[in-house]
């Protein structure tokens, strides 16, 4: 157990480190790469754990495709990096609020064993049998709607999404070829028959 | 036993061995002969022309996070179907198990049906 305490430590240290980098660096392409950072350690304590699947999922998703996301809206944006430091001061009651409530919530689900929250503690996997397997197994039997409630929340997502990028009707100067190949030339030329003017 | 992951521990380091190796290996028997030309930043060729942050048009984040939310969908299948077998073998969840992950899906077909039906997924 020597060494996993000492890997332990090592990950948590990297972890605590890049989270604190995340909150402080100046330039938002480093602090999202720190993201990245913490993410794969993160994913390494969960490895630790033996919750394979928690940190596979935790790298696909999260590293492979969020922070993908993530960087191409920070690198590719046009913002400047001075002025996202204006109104530090103004936005500092509204956010030190928000902060307060979150670690309330975290305090509340990490220590909530201790104060006897919950009926009871979290719930041991047998040795032999595969991780995956367990969490489908209690996903499937015991919180059926909390997954079912999943899906509506990732519908939720998926319209905000479309409804927020749906502009009205995109004024491209993109043609149809479809439509264009039925099109006639009487349909776009008129020929006109007229008499010849004298000249006064 | 944490002895399992062994192997994917010496996976991870193979795959950090071969991200560094050709990097360092580059560096040691490349030639390095720099010059203002070859140091200064260039764009398939030619000079840069105006700063890589500007506004790009808001669909490419759109298929973005279409693109993430059917992939955590996918997270969910992964469990599913590690307990498939478990669940068609068992009398009593036998079609419970299954009609549970086809209502998950058809709610995210709604999704994907409004996206489409919305001209999300076509680019002109």
């Amino acid at each position: 157990m020597e060494f996993k305490t000492f890997v332990f430590y090592f990950l948590s240290a990297i972890l605590v480190f890049a989270s604190l980098r995340v909150v402080t660096s100046r330039n938002p392409v480093h602090a999202a790469l720190y993201l990245v950072l913490a993410f794969f350690t993160a994913s390494g304590v969960w490895m630790l754990l033996q919750a394979e699947f928690l940190a596979i999922s935790l790298v696909l998703i999260y590293v492979g495709a969020v922070m993908v996301l993530f960087l191409f809206v920070v690198m590719m944006l046009d913002i400047n990096i001075d002025r996202l430091r204006e109104g530090f001061w103004s936005y500092l009651p509204l956010g030190s609020i928000i902060a307060l409530l979150m670690v309330a919530e975290m305090a509340l689900v990490l220590g909530g064993s201790y104060f006897d929250l919950f009926e009871n503690a979290v719930p041991q996997t047998g040795i032999a049998e595969s991780n995956v397997q367990a969490i489908g197994r209690l996903m499937f039997t015991e919180y059926v709607y909390p997954f079912e409630l999943a899906s509506v929340i990732l519908l939720v997502g998926i319209v905000a999404a479309v409804a927020l990028t749906q502009r009205e009707k995109r004024k491209t100067k993109a043609v149809s070829p479809s439509r264009q190949v039925f099109v006639k030339a009487k349909d776009r030329v008129r020929v006109l028959q007229m008499p010849s003017e004298p000249r006064d | 036993m944490l002895e399992n992951y062994f192997p994917v521990f010496v996976f991870i380091l193979i795959g950090i061995a071969f991200g560094i190796a050709p990097i360092v290996i580059g560096l040691l028997v490349a030639p390095h002969r720099p010059d203002s030309e070859k140091l200064s930043p260039y764009e398939c060729g030619f000079e840069a022309f105006e700063d890589a942050r500007m506004k790009f048009d808001v669909r490419y984040y759109l298929i973005a996070i279409i693109f993430i939310l059917f992939d955590l969908e996918v997270a969910f299948l992964l469990p599913w179907a590690t307990i498939f077998k478990e669940i068609v073998q068992t009398e009593s969840v036998k079609w419970f198990g299954f009609a549970e992950m086809l209502v998950f899906i058809a709610i995210l077909v709604v999704g994907y049906v409004y996206a489409w039906a919305k001209g999300a997924l076509d680019w002109e």
